[in-house]
């Protein structure tokens, strides 16, 4: 009797995940698979875009690719430059949001705007406050002195490099206060009381009940946030398509030139491949992390 | 398993400072808050309604005198701007509705029904929400060749239903979890099977659930722009960010400001509208999806 | 118009959503029902409608030369009376015009009958199998009155996909009023030219001797490929994809470019210049060469420029015993494999790089002509006076590698080529690894 429940109950089951599992395996594994098998090919202009099979010449064409190579570094200070940036900043709005004031409400959905906005048209706003011309950042900084001529932010390597994180730290942090903030929400305040009755500075209940409880968040948004920058392609087609001279060129705007401007299929189905491997392996040492610290802190 | 902020989770602030250094520097951070949340956004609302020669003006014109609409109805009269809403409308729209409807399933069915390998497939879905779409995007391209679905609405349709599958499950399923198991039972007791306990009982409960995460779902199709860059080469079947991103490229020589500021406010405002309306029920989609599992 | 309207509905409302939505609501289904009814007689008529119609080819243009295209269009449709020609308006950005054309060939969902290209995008285009071959439907004679440079840039593996409508080079200004002064005569060689500016430099006449464009972009490249043949090196060879790019040759070029620099005959600066940047500083009066297209002669020569009639211009230099090179740029046009109306199309290209169609460009814009016969046109020389000189420059005229991945060959050399000119690589080492990743590129493994 029970069995053959537990079978229906089963096979109900099994009909409930199909769709879901159908689909992402149309739009997740299957791409993955399939670049992973294309990058053993050469399917580009030079063979009239017919795939012929050449093994891992691919790969071993990218080991000497110093673009491949720029990107990833692009790629990596832009990544841990904004996460950390937005971290910093992040448990900022958070501990400010966390506190009772009037028009608390409020405030809480002006500071989750950024984060709700399309980041192509974001991209579009912040190139403008960059512009060399007449962009605002520009004005500012002549107004306050500090500069003497305008800077070309987005037409010089290393300012352009800045403004797109600077740009991708204001779309982004919200995420990371929203996520703090639930955490912060979660710490029992009593504990902070009995802190401060023991003598103990905020500063030091900030060190030492609050990062504490709160690493998992910490974790978990670092994680998210890595993986999302890593990525990161919006924003930076529209700021400055990957220039000036590739200064900003991450591994995503390589990949979509390679596909869609050199129509190096094979090419660029090894660097997906490669890019995929990366960032699995960040996140099985994060995951770990993870782990460890939830083990730590008991069940979260 | 945190709980999630909510209105009742209102009074846990801490307030370790004293009351008068609170006094002074909390409205200071809140006023930075603000700043930095909204002075980009304020300084686009500002150069879409001055004029030509007031945004080319240096030093910058904080406060203009003369105010104009011009640019607002350049972008509509230029460009099929109506036709890039309405895409964007429709393709965030649909997509999210068929989301709900293959998510929810399978969040039930991972909340509630004993399953072999359901560990897995939850672990599973949570790395896939870490994906960047670079990476799909190869073998999507070669999918949407095969079938000729260029230029078509399902292009786009099918990968924003996919990519927000897994934030849809993880959410619906905690959830689903907070819902008391007595419900179910006694139902089944009442003799409801498993498809009509769903439909009578479950869905209707879970109608908040399902707003927020379809909120979630509309804001990232409605914001998504690889897939639509690169899927969509007609102009009229544009959606807004390509759109938009596009007459920045119109002219590499002389950037049209004015319509851009007013295209890209233009092409924020429903989701500004949707935060203001939804902001509680954004925080808890994010928190949940992000924080379970 | 009606045909279109009603593919567009086709593509909006794919028949999934809507029969779901007809089967909830019957009040809502009824007005559905009549939509469709709508639709269906929109497309009914529509293709009754669209078949008595005369032919419709659609053609992308960067958004610049959509009023020139316009008004030959214009003058085509007036002569026959059954094509239309409907221009759609592209971005100004010639490599976003390029991205636009490749993204919807590669879909397989392309409106476009006829294909505006420029030069260095045809071998591409062509090996992706997008052009039509049109080298049995154009007869042989009416090729000979091409300038072979444009001609060649419409070929690729011996087979024809475009015809030149209109052509551009790089070449060298300079100042006829100082060198006069100082009793000179214009450079030939890379040395005359390093040597004459540190002169008129030390006279005090002019600040900087020569501007050049050295950022990292397609510039760059077109500028080395004058150089480099200067020197008598090459890039790539097309028919063996041999690279040339670690030979002494090319070292050579690089070095005469940084030479400039270290001599103080270039400013710092011109590693970041467009073309824009150097016309400017040559256009203030404050440096003596600049290597740029023709179309700075016209701005330069405009009312209020500090130069009007104070400069001129010749071929390139080179260095001794070889010959002058200026990189060849131009647009033509091609045909879509895909186009329903060959013939027709065919007929816009010819008309486009036909004597009349050029000079409707040329009058509107100064742009260059494909056909010898135009450099002396009486009605173009009475407008600019300086074309009979300017068919020198273009009969120099040398192409970028015509191979299939140009843009990424060329970006390999950029990226190498600009570390090499801002000290960030030595020259050998940068060039060593440029060659080696073009080889690697095209997959020619010899040396």
């Amino acid at each position: 009797m029970s069995s053959t429940l537990e079978t229906r109950e089963r096979r109900t089951g099994w009909l409930l995940l199909a769709p879901a599992l159908i689909l992402l395996a149309l739009v997740y594994a299957y791409p993955i698979a399939r670049s992973l098998w294309l990058s053993l090919f050469n399917q580009n202009l030079g063979t009239e875009l017919q795939p012929v099979f050449t093994g891992l010449d691919n790969y071993v064409r990218m080991s000497g690719d110093g673009r491949f190579w720029q990107s990833i570094l692009n790629t990596s200070v832009f990544t841990v430059a904004s996460v950390l940036i937005e971290l910093v900043i992040g448990m900022g709005i958070a501990l400010v949001l966390n506190q009772s004031f009037p028009g608390r409400g409020a405030i809480r959905t002006i500071a989750i705007l950024p984060w709700a906005l399309p980041t192509a048209l974001i991209g579009t706003t912040w190139a403008w406050i960059f512009n060399d011309q007449a962009g605002i950042v520009n004005d500012i900084l002549l107004r306050l002195g500090l500069i003497e001529t305008g800077i070309n932010w987005l037409g010089n390597p290393l300012p352009a490099l800045l403004s797109v994180i600077v740009a991708d730290v204001w779309k982004t942090t919200p995420f990371i206060s929203i996520l703090l903030l639930a955490g912060l929400q979660s710490i029992p305040g009593d504990l902070y009381e009995a802190h401060a009755i023991d003598g103990a500075s905020p500063w030091q209940s900030f060190r030492q009940i609050t990062l504490p409880l709160l690493m998992p968040q910490i974790l978990v948004a670092t994680l998210f946030r890595f993986a999302q920058a890593f990525g990161i392609f919006d924003l930076i087609q529209v700021m400055t398509s990957g220039g000036p001279g590739g200064a900003t060129e991450t591994v995503s705007i390589y990949i979509y030139a390679t596909v869609m401007r050199y129509l190096d299929f094979g090419y660029g189905a090894a660097l997906v491949v490669v890019t995929f491997v990366v960032l699995v392996l960040v996140m099985a040492i994060a995951a770990f992390f993870l782990s460890k610290v939830r083990a730590a802190t008991g069940d979260r | 398993m945190v709980p999630l902020p909510s209105s009742a989770a209102v009074e846990t602030s801490p307030s370790p400072s004293p009351l008068s250094v609170k006094k002074i520097v909390l409205p200071l951070a809140v006023i930075l808050v603000v700043g930095f949340s909204l002075a980009p956004i304020l300084w686009q609302v500002l150069t879409s309604v001055k004029t030509n020669a007031d945004i080319a003006a240096v030093p910058n014109v904080y406060l203009p005198t003369r105010f104009t609409l011009e640019h607002y109805i350049e972008i509509f009269r230029r460009r099929p701007f109506l036709s890039y809403m309405l895409n964007s409308f429709m393709v965030a729209t649909i997509s999210t509705l068929l989301c709900l409807l293959i998510g929810t399933p399978a969040a039930y069915a991972l909340a509630r029904l004993k399953l072999p390998g359901e560990q897995a497939i939850l672990a599973i879905v949570l790395i896939i929400t870490l994906f960047p779409y670079i990476l799909l995007f190869l073998g999507l391209l070669e999918i949407v060749r095969a079938l000729g679905l260029a230029n078509n609405y399902l292009a786009l349709v099918i990968p924003y239903t996919a990519i927000n599958v897994p934030l849809t499950i993880l959410v619906m399923r905690s959830f689903f979890q907070q819902l008391p198991r007595d419900l179910e039972d006694s139902a089944k007791v009442d003799g409801y099977g498993t498809w009509q306990m769903l439909a009578q009982i479950l869905v209707p409960l879970t109608v908040p659930a399902l707003v927020t995460t379809g909120i979630l779902t509309f804001i990232s199709a409605w914001n998504e722009f690889l897939f639509a860059l690169t899927f969509i080469t007609r102009e009229s079947l544009k959606t807004i960010p390509v759109a938009v991103a596009q007459i920045s490229g119109t002219a590499a020589f002389e950037i049209p400001y004015g319509p851009l500021a007013a295209a890209t406010v233009v092409g924020t405002l429903p989701l500004v509208a949707l935060v203001l309306l939804f902001q509680r029920r954004i925080v808890q989609g994010l928190t949940a999806g992000a924080v379970k599992g | 118009m009606k045909g279109n309207l009603a593919s567009r509905f086709g593509q909006r409302f794919f028949w999934p959503f809507s029969w779901r939505w007809l089967s909830r609501a019957s009040a809502f289904q009824r007005r559905m029902l009549l939509a469709l009814a709508v639709c269906l007689s929109i497309i009914l008529f529509g293709a009754i409608a669209y078949s008595q119609q005369p032919i419709t080819l659609t053609l992308l243009m960067p958004a610049l030369d959509v009023q020139a295209g316009r008004s030959m269009a214009d003058q085509f449709e007036a002569s026959n009376p059954g094509i239309k020609l409907e221009i759609v308006e592209g971005p100004n950005a010639s490599n976003l015009v390029e991205d636009l054309y490749t993204s919807s060939f590669l879909l397989g969902d392309t409106p476009y009958d006829l294909v505006l290209m420029d030069v260095v995008w045809l071998p591409k285009f062509a090996a992706a199998g997008w052009l039509l071959d049109i080298t049995d439907r154009v007869p042989a004679d009416q090729l000979t009155a091409f300038l072979p440079a444009d001609l060649e840039g419409g070929r690729y593996q011996n087979r024809l996909y475009r015809l030149p409508m209109r052509s551009d080079s790089g070449l060298l200004y300079y100042r006829q009023d100082l060198l006069a002064k100082a009793g000179l005569q214009p450079p030939t060689t890379f040395d005359d030219l390093i040597n004459i500016s540190k002169t008129l430099q030390e006279r005090g006449d002019v600040r900087w001797g020569y501007v050049w464009q050295g950022r990292q972009y397609e510039g760059l490249a077109a500028m080395f490929t004058e150089v480099l043949a200067g020197f008598g090196g090459f890039w790539v060879k097309p028919d063996t994809l041999e690279v040339g790019l670690d030979r002494p040759e090319a070292i050579q070029a690089v070095n005469f470019l940084r030479r400039t620099v270290q001599e103080g005959v270039s400013p710092p600066g011109v590693t970041t210049y467009q073309e824009e940047e150097a016309r400017r500083l040559f256009q203030s009066g404050d440096v003596a060469f600049m290597r740029s297209w023709p179309y700075a002669y016209p701005l330069g020569s405009a009312e209020g420029s500090p130069i009007k009639g104070l400069f001129s211009f010749k071929p390139m230099v080179h260095a001794p015993g070889f010959d002058s090179a200026g990189c060849l740029g131009g647009w033509g046009l091609g045909i879509a494999k895909t186009s329903r109306y060959p013939d027709a199309a065919l007929k816009v290209v010819q008309y486009f790089a036909s004597p009349e169609g050029q000079r409707f460009t040329i009058l509107e814009n100064g742009y260059l002509p494909t056909r010898p016969s135009l450099y002396t046109d009486p009605l173009i020389v009475a407008k600019y006076s300086y074309f009979p000189q300017m068919q020198t420059v273009a009969e120099k005229a040398v192409l970028r590698p015509p191979v299939a991945q140009y843009a990424q060959v060329s970006d390999i050399l950029q990226r190498y080529l600009s570390a090499a000119l801002t000290d960030r690589t030595p020259v050998a080492d940068a060039m060593r690894n440029a060659a080696q990743e073009t080889r690697r590129l095209l997959d020619t493994n010899e040396s």
